[in-house]
């Protein structure tokens, strides 16, 4: 049997506990502290939970978050843990039903948030590896959380390379933290798009358009990928052309979920439920799931 | 949308029954009436007003000189709601699409037919103006129909289930009509409303509309399998769903002609006599 | 654990001292058959019934089940404000007569799913006060029935009684300590003597012969050859003729999938959260908001489903997700069989590799 061992799987708000009795489903109500609006169709909320109590996650994790009377879905979390205090952040695209709900919330609105879910990226274990994170589009949210907790550690890393492919300039998610991450010196970061505008001056192309500027110690190199299925066939194939094998390569996947705690069935992918086991899986794993890729 | 939004409702060749359903269910759920402001409802109210941003329009359209009016509701309104089967896909009003207009007005009012009443094949709503949403259904499902308004109220998009009504009457544990007997059109209807006539031992028709994956090839078999004739299976595919077939074309092929060289009825309800 | 004899006689009198302290449902007639309802007169109860529409998951999975009611509206200054209180729908004590062999499989691997990982109060609180009665099968239900394949035609140990039905008698085995005192403390029940156990078991070895098997290979092989069969040309032929209805998972008795729907009040502020069954069959099962579909073709989806039942299910709990019950077979317009598709790959299997 194919098992791969579940690691840092862990919740803070889930199950609740109301009476005396405990609830897998019982959102834990907290409130929006800020709302920023990034781009046409995204807008980072800050949540604070009640007493100001630390979510707990790790980088790649996802909570589940709820509008009563309109529904729950499952959004990754932004925040690195190094950077989350009593409050963390969500980077929410309007996508649908109750995303675009949730877009019309305003600061000091509660909502309710179970988790945070699922296995994150075993940040850790990188220790010591230069880093290869590709990112495309809405996925720049979820491994920002990787990659603010990596420069918070920064001497426990080598390189930190960063490739962010987005679709058009508009689209482009945190302007301001790239210019700072552009401005170190010990980020590599290049930025592409697929449609440019009139005022872009930067690169043209798909993300994969990147990796031939970048050269990598295939011995000493991670590479994490998080964006839409498309993406994955064409970035893997980069980074095994690179020489990484498919044990170095980490990616975050999209599946509908109903519940965030392995029961729905939604989300199964094979046998594995990507909201426990996942969303983070290596390439190796993901090969052995017909359905994975 | 605001807070209270003014809402209308409008109709055209229908027998009124999803207006009626709605009047109904304002014995239950007079709170409706704290969520919406009802500024124009032929069929309930004498006011008339023309400031509205939801139309809920029930029929069909059936004459060429309906078009316009639906277009000015269309202008007038943010919203349009197709309510109710007529409305939704044409309905029973399309099953005199199976012949030429011309019979059919002879048929119906003697030689002069022709210049007794205007009339064209008919249609859904969506064939002549955009429609925002639909709450389908011969009659629509009151709490469908609450649902819906309410979801409009959240400022989302109206949802309808995509999938067929054996979903609903296996989970009310119903027999299953097609294996006892009586043909029903529930495998390929899109569910919603409950089941309600397998559960009361009659087979579907069809009102609601085809589900978004409706195995016709195979429904068929199964109608076959009752002793349906071709011809038989075909009636009971457009007697809600004429235009749909049509629409379909190819995709879910008749197997007789149902537009032309078919023989209008001889049943008890023949034409009247000419003297 | 022990053996008592109950007279058919004296069944009505059990059930009516149960109905003073449980609900009890068992297995009663319907127009075109069977199904598990509450029992009002003893005389409803048909333990001699063949199968029935849904199988008593219903009862521990309710196919509508509020998860928590909330109060949603502004406060003070105008913010959205949430008050969220949890449910634990159907938590009373029940008794559930006449379970088959093959349900109580399905229960038991109920029992896993919502206890596993992260364990599900909302499920554990009413399992708690269930009590399973099942019946022995000593004959199929009809031609769908499969158990004998499937390893289900014996009582998991997850019952409370298990009734046999001997010469007018039932025998009576109690599974739990809880099993043993709803019968002593409801009835007057004599131990089955020695001549009693020795004919149970003659009974018992006679019913296997009456069971047929219709699976070309064993049970614990099909995970192996499901593995193999994933590219197999079968699944397309399957998705072509099915109706994408749902049935076969709904009258499932292993089936546990749920969606989450939101009910709110004509208020537009209380209302409550719900989980009702759902059915990977069905096309937006695996659809996400960004328009993706994970199993966008029938076939795909009547594959992930077989999977599931002679293969994922086992690799995640355990046991298999087939009980062979022979209800997707009863519920199907389509003719889609578990018993055929597990044939079929087999068959399409060997001859791929020429054997």
């Amino acid at each position: 049997m194919y098992a791969t061992p579940l690691i840092n799987q862990k919740t803070t708000l889930t199950p609740r506990s109301y009476d005396g009795h405990t609830s897998i489903f019982l959102p834990t109500v907290a409130t929006i502290t800020d709302i920023k609006t990034e781009t046409r169709l995204e807008k980072i909320f800050t949540i604070r939970l009640p007493n100001g109590q630390n979510l707990g996650q790790i980088p790649g994790q996802f909570v589940m978050v709820s509008i009563p009377g309109v529904g729950e879905a499952p959004i990754s979390i932004m925040s690195s843990p190094s950077r989350t205090t009593d409050t963390f952040r969500l980077c929410i695209r309007n996508a649908g039903d109750l995303t675009n709900v949730i877009h019309t919330l305003q600061v000091g609105d509660e909502i309710g948030i179970r988790g945070p879910f699922g296995r994150g990226f075993p940040w850790e274990t990188f220790f010591g590896k230069d880093m290869l994170i590709a990112p495309g589009g809405l996925g720049l949210a979820p491994a920002r959380s990787l990659i603010d907790q990596i420069i918070d550690h920064r001497t426990n890393f080598g390189r930190l390379i960063i490739l962010y492919g987005s679709r058009n300039p508009s689209e482009l998610l945190f302007r301001d933290v790239l210019a700072e991450w552009e401005k170190r010196d010990d980020v590599e970061l290049m930025v592409t798009v697929d449609r440019p505008n009139d005022t872009w001056t930067g690169k043209v192309g798909v993300i994969t358009t990147l990796f031939e500027h970048v050269q990598i110690n295939p011995f000493n190199t991670v590479a994490v990928t998080v964006g839409p299925p498309i993406m994955y066939r064409f970035v893997t194939m980069e980074l095994l052309g690179k020489g990484l094998n498919p044990e170095q390569i980490w990616m975050s996947f999209e599946r509908r979920m109903k519940c965030g705690v392995g029961k729905c069935g939604h989300c199964q992918v094979n046998h594995r439920y990507t909201c426990q086991d996942g969303p983070s899986w290596t390439y190796a794993e993901a090969l052995a799931f017909e359905e994975a890729l | 949308m605001p807070a209270k939004p003014k809402i209308a409702f409008f109709d055209f060749t229908s027998c009124e029954g999803c207006q009626l359903t709605i009047v109904d269910l304002l014995q239950t759920h007079l709170g409706l009436l704290d969520l919406v402001e009802v500024v124009q409802w032929r069929e309930a109210k004498t006011e008339k007003g023309e400031d509205y941003a939801i139309a809920f329009i029930e029929g069909s359209c059936s004459r060429a000189s309906d078009e316009a009016r639906l277009k000015q509701i269309r202008e007038r309104a943010q919203v349009v709601v197709a309510l109710g089967a007529c409305a939704h896909l044409g309905g029973v009003n399309t099953m005199k699409n199976r012949w030429v207009m011309e019979n059919v007005q002879t048929y119906v009012y003697g030689k002069d037919g022709q210049n007794a009443y205007e009339t064209y094949p008919a249609r859904p709503l969506s064939a002549v103006i955009k429609v925002d949403a639909v709450i389908p259904g011969c009659p629509i499902d009151r709490h469908e129909f609450l649902r819906i308004v309410q979801q409009m109220l959240q400022g989302r998009t109206p949802k309808l289930p995509d999938y067929p009504l054996c979903v609903e009457c296996k989970l009310s544990e119903n027999s299953c009509l097609n294996k006892h007997g009586k043909p029903c059109l529930g495998p390929i209807t899109r569910a919603g409303c409950d089941a309600i006539c397998p559960t009361y031992g009659d087979g579907c028709e069809g009102c609601r509309g085809w589900a978004t994956e409706a195995n016709f090839v195979h429904m068929r078999e199964i109608l076959r399998g009752h002793g349906l004739s071709d011809y038989e299976i075909d009636m009971k595919l457009t007697m809600f769903n004429h235009y749909q077939m049509h629409e379909l074309g190819a995709k879910a092929p008749l197997t007789t002609s149902t537009t032309e060289n078919v023989p209008l009825p001889t049943s008890k309800f023949s034409a009247p006599q000419e003297d | 654990m022990s053996l008592y004899i109950l007279s058919k006689e004296k069944l009505p009198e059990f059930v009516k001292a149960l109905q003073a302290k449980f609900r009890v449902v068992g297995p009663v007639r319907t127009e075109t058959g069977y199904e598990f309802d509450d029992i009002t007169d003893p005389e409803q109860l048909q333990l001699d019934y063949s199968t029935t529409i849904l199988p008593p998951k219903k009862y521990f999975l309710p196919q509508h089940e509020v998860l928590f009611q909330f109060h949603s509206g502004p406060n003070g200054k105008g913010n959205k404000h949430l008050e969220l209180r949890p449910i634990y729908q159907d938590v009373q004590p029940t008794v559930i007569f006449g379970v088959h062999t093959c349900d109580m499989n399905g229960i038991m691997l109920y029992d896993k799913v919502f206890a596993e990982g992260f364990r599900d109060e909302h499920y554990m609180e009413r399992r708690a006060q269930i009590y399973i009665i099942g019946i022995e099968c000593l004959h199929p239900c009809d031609e769908a029935s499969f158990c004998k394949d499937m390893g289900t035609l014996t009582a998991p140990p997850i019952y409370d009684l298990h009734m046999t039905e001997m010469d007018g008698h039932y025998l009576v085995d109690t599974g739990t300590e809880k099993g043993e005192r709803l019968l002593q403390e409801n009835l007057y029940v004599q131990m089955a003597q020695k001549e009693d156990i020795q004919r149970l078991g003659q009974l018992l070895s006679a019913k296997w012969p009456r069971f047929r098997m219709r699976l070309k290979v064993s049970k614990d092989q099909t995970p192996s050859l499901l593995a193999l069969g994933y590219k197999a040309k079968i699944w397309e032929q399957l998705g072509d003729r099915c109706l994408a209805c749902g049935s076969c998972t709904n009258v499932c008795p292993t089936c546990f999938c749920f969606d989450v729907e939101d009910r709110m009040d004509i208020n537009m502020q209380d209302g409550e959260r719900a989980r009702v069954w759902d059915s990977c069959q069905l096309r937006e099962f695996a659809l996400v908001a960004g328009g993706h579909n994970f199993r966008g073709k029938k076939s795909e989806r009547v594959r992930h489903r077989v999977m599931r039942k002679g293969k994922y299910i086992k690799q995640v709990h355990g046991l298999l997700g087939c009980t062979g019950c022979g209800r997707c077979e009863r519920a199907c317009l389509v003719n889609i069989t578990i018993p055929a598709t597990i044939n079929g790959l087999h068959d399409e299997m060997q001859l791929e590799s020429g054997s």
